[in-house]
């Protein structure tokens, strides 16, 4: 299994494919989550501020940028956005075998397939876990440059709270780079695995709820709770929603996290198991 | 150019099938009941038409493919195995490598994967004369290069049996050659490799031994003298009755055929040419036509498999 985990290794640290993602990803966090933002709750027009309530303005919206906020932060805008560069991330390394050829090369070669399989998931989970320590270097990063320009205190959340944040989004990745590595399996390419990954990950379950919302009550919220995406959600809202004065909060955690994370834990196990009973069983033909 | 067959044939099975059998859906039926056998030293040529069933038994043999019934043991132990594969190096159908890693880097990965000191990369591109491109990314390969570069990772585990599948497919002539000379030279030995193709002049060159398939089933094996039959002696001679009791004394009435165009067919050792002649010539007989005729090995697969023009 070493073996294997080293070799692919190996190739994520040659292939640009996997350093452009990583870095679209961490520049997206720096552009998107703070300088941009900043930009606009500063030097924002009045007319951005319409439609808030009386009082509110766009500079109160700057606290979400500082340190003490970075964590829920990362964690509202990542915990979502960031599974789609994760679930692309899976779909690559795998999905990319098939469409060269290379499962071949890499079943003669010494080891079974499982092992190779395993090789690849767990090289697949370092590279997510330096993805998700890269996002919130950079978000920290961002947060006391911000804190700094404003001269506000620079008090950063507990390690223990970022090691959790960190944790959980490293689960939310992981769950969704196997939802891809999975689908890539099950379609022998990358188009095609992408293309039904991301219509599933924007467009299904919102479909599916805002459908089911029709029946009122509890109902979507029994139901929501065994789904992927929403226990991501949910587990990234466990971690508190930043208090913006005069928004009120946003609704509670459907869940607590024991159980998104018990969720999540299921769907990755049963993506991999999908993809290791394929791997194991069909024929390489091409 | 062509090796003898090696003192092992006979002796330890380094391949060996029994009833093996491919079935995909319902209908198509790509190997059936193969029973094959390759010794170890010799250079086995798996010859057959496209679509015959060469690729999906090699594949059956290195375990990516599962047979629907039948078993088989490659190097001593089941195919795809761990065991099995860390003794065969193979290339089935083009190599497929990363192309953006170069080729040195995609031999050090492989070399990672079986276990081989990466010391055995620069030598095995040193044997496919690939070193002044080893640095090169593989995308920007010719399709000779890639090819040499599949032999190359076929060599890193320096293994007991190469598994070659059309290993001159799209190479130029100077490139079919240098990998006909490579494979010869990497046959030699105590080495084994079983070699597909369907290029008659490469198997006639390289091979030991010969198993031709045709929709899925060997029809014929042995060497290629084998397969070619006996050679036989085309006579003309007038009177025709003197000639034919000359020869079926010097052959034997069951080697001797007249043929309707006047002529006679001998079996019959070649180099006796010479001295049929000169007891026709006593006898007193006029020989107007007199010449060997040895069936090519196309002449033997074309009857074998059916195949008509060209593979």
């Amino acid at each position: 299994m070493y073996a294997a985990f080293r070799g692919e290794l190996f190739k994520f640290v040659r292939r640009p494919g996997i350093w452009v993602l990583m870095i679209l990803l961490l520049v997206l966090a720096v552009l998107i989550g703070y300088a941009v933002s900043y930009l606009v709750d500063t030097f924002g027009s009045a007319a951005g501020s319409q439609g808030l309530p009386a009082g509110t303005t766009m500079a109160d919206f700057k606290v979400a940028l500082y340190p003490e906020n970075f964590v829920k932060g990362t964690m509202g805008t990542w915990g979502a956005l960031g599974g789609v560069f994760a679930l692309i991330m899976g779909v690559l390394v795998q999905g990319s075998e098939f469409g060269w050829g290379t499962t071949k090369t890499l079943y003669t070669q010494r080891f079974g397939r499982l092992t190779m399989l395993f090789g690849k998931i767990l090289a697949l989970a370092v590279l997510l876990l330096v993805m998700v320590a890269g996002l919130f270097a950079v978000d920290a990063a961002s947060s006391w440059v911000v804190a700094l320009i404003d001269g506000k205190p620079v008090a950063f959340p507990g390690w223990d709270v970022i090691v959790q944040a960190i944790v959980a989004s490293f689960l939310i990745f992981g769950f969704w780079a196997i939802f891809g590595l999975g689908l890539a399996t099950i379609f022998r390419q990358s188009a095609m695995a992408i293309g039904l990954g991301l219509a599933y990950a924007l467009v299904v379950e919102v479909l599916i709820f805002s459908l089911l919302r029709g029946f009122g009550g509890k109902v979507v919220q029994q139901i929501e709770q065994w789904f992927p995406i929403a226990n991501t959600g949910s587990l990234a809202r466990s971690f508190g929603e930043i208090k913006i004065k005069g928004i009120p909060p946003g609704p509670a955690p459907f869940a607590d996290a024991t159980h998104s994370v018990l969720m999540l834990l299921l769907y990755l196990a049963i993506f991999a198991g999908i993809a290791a009973w394929l791997s194991r069983t069909r024929d390489v033909t091409a | 150019m062509r090796r003898p067959p090696p003192s092992g044939v006979g002796g330890e099975r380094v391949v060996e099938t029994h009833g093996l059998t491919k079935h995909y859906g319902k209908g198509i039926i790509a190997v059936e009941a193969l029973d094959l056998n390759v010794y170890r030293g010799e250079v086995y040529g798996f010859l057959g038409p496209n679509g015959a069933g060469k690729t999906t038994t090699l594949r059956m043999l290195l375990g990516l493919i599962r047979p629907t019934s039948g078993s088989a043991r490659v190097a001593g132990a089941a195919p795809g195995s761990p065991a099995s594969l860390a003794r065969v190096g193979a290339i089935v159908e083009t190599p497929a490598f990363y192309p953006y890693m170069t080729g040195y880097d995609n031999l050090r990965l492989l070399a990672m994967y079986c276990g081989v000191a990466t010391s055995r990369v620069d030598a095995c591109l040193a044997e496919v004369d690939l070193t002044p491109r080893a640095h090169h990314k593989f995308s920007t390969y010719s399709l000779g290069m890639k090819q040499r570069l599949g032999i190359a990772a076929a060599l890193l585990k320096e293994p007991e049996l190469l598994v070659l599948d059309e290993p001159t497919n799209g190479l130029d002539p100077q490139g079919m050659a240098d990998v006909r000379n490579l494979i010869i030279e990497l046959g030699k030995g105590d080495r084994t490799v079983l070699i597909s193709s369907h290029l008659l002049g490469e198997v006639e060159q390289m091979c030991t031994r010969v198993g031709v398939i045709r929709k899925g089933k060997i029809v014929a094996e042995g060497t290629v003298d084998q397969l070619r039959g006996a050679a036989t002696l085309t006579v003309r001679g007038t009177p025709a009755a003197t000639a034919r009791a000359i020869l079926i004394q010097q052959a034997g009435a069951e080697n001797v055929t007249a043929l309707p165009d006047g002529t006679f067919s001998l079996v019959i050792d070649l180099q006796r040419t010479a001295e049929i002649n000169q007891h026709l010539v006593q006898a007193g007989v006029a020989v107007t036509e007199l010449h060997a005729d040895e069936r090519s090995l196309e002449d033997v697969f074309m009857e074998l498999t059916g195949t008509v023009g060209g593979l």
